[in-house]
């Protein structure tokens, strides 16, 4: 039984994450930078379970649960805060939103 | 050999959808895009052995959380964003072929994660039980504490979520330099 080596998963998850972070920094509407982290948050998401195909484990895939519930709650406080941001300053660029000089 | 070529393929798919969230211009494509990413890391996921993972996968991420995105698309106009081209009329006739890929992708995702992943050959418990058994098992015994915390977090993050996106009275002016 030949299974996938662990080194296959690290080369997806790593050219995912790197897009993931790319996206984060490069993008200036802010609902693409949310979609950006979650290219991140699943390029994570897949090393754990290549990591636990590779072990024989089954706690990666629990792990990778917890991620998801966390990345649906991370979701819904960013767009909330995005929705606030729009509303009240009618902007959806990050380069407008400059007001703590960051 | 057939774990190879399916694990390579939906690695393609996945890479090449992921170049389309970051790259593409129009938001509504780089939501279909993340999802084609989403279905993609499933079918990876089938590969792997992790079922359930995958299952829930597609069904609260790639449903429920790209729902989700596209709820908050269209709370918020995007006028500014779209103003500086004006074909996406026309490129709204592809719309429709595109969430027919998006749905053969999901379907081939499953028949073939059905038919790839292993069967437990890693461990003798999850050949004797099932992916399903054991992470259910081994998450309400181990990690059981972590489970209710996750709970709670996600019914914190629900109240905050409410809390911050309510409607304000007052708007306030841009007076940024």
């Amino acid at each position: 039984m030949k299974t996938i080596p662990l080194e296959a998963y690290l080369v997806v998850s790593m050219v995912l994450f790197g897009l993931g972070v790319f996206g984060m920094i490069v993008r200036r509407n802010m609902v693409t930078v949310l979609m950006s982290m979650e290219l991140a948050l699943n390029a994570v998401n897949l090393l754990f379970v290549g990591a636990d195909a590779h072990l024989g484990l089954v706690d990666g895939q629990v792990f990778a649960l917890f991620v998801i519930a966390l990345a649906a709650a991370e979701a819904a406080v960013g767009l909330g805060i995005i929705i606030a941001i729009f509303r009240l300053r009618r902007v959806d660029s990050t380069d407008e939103i400059v007001d703590m000089r960051g | 050999m057939i774990q190879w070529i399916v694990f390579i393929f939906f690695s393609l798919l996945a890479i090449l959808s992921a170049f389309g969230v970051v790259f593409l211009s129009n938001p509504i494509y780089v939501i279909l895009s993340l999802l084609s990413v989403l279905v993609s890391i499933a079918g990876i996921f089938f590969v792997a052995g992790a079922e359930l993972v995958a299952a829930i996968q597609l069904l609260i991420y790639a449903v429920a959380v790209a729902v989700f995105y596209v709820f908050v698309l269209t709370a918020v106009p995007w006028e500014k964003a779209f103003k500086k081209d004006s074909h996406y009329r026309v490129s709204g006739l592809f719309s429709f072929p595109l969430v027919l890929i998006l749905y053969l992708e999901m379907l081939l995702v499953f028949l073939i994660g059905i038919g790839v992943s292993p069967k437990g050959e890693l461990r003798e418990l999850i050949k004797k039980l099932g992916n399903t058994e054991v992470v259910g098992s081994i998450l309400f015994s181990k990690y059981f504490l972590a489970f209710e915390l996750v709970s709670l977090v996600l019914l914190i993050g629900m109240i905050g979520a409410v809390l911050i996106g309510r409607k304000e009275g007052q708007v306030y002016e841009d007076d940024t330099p």
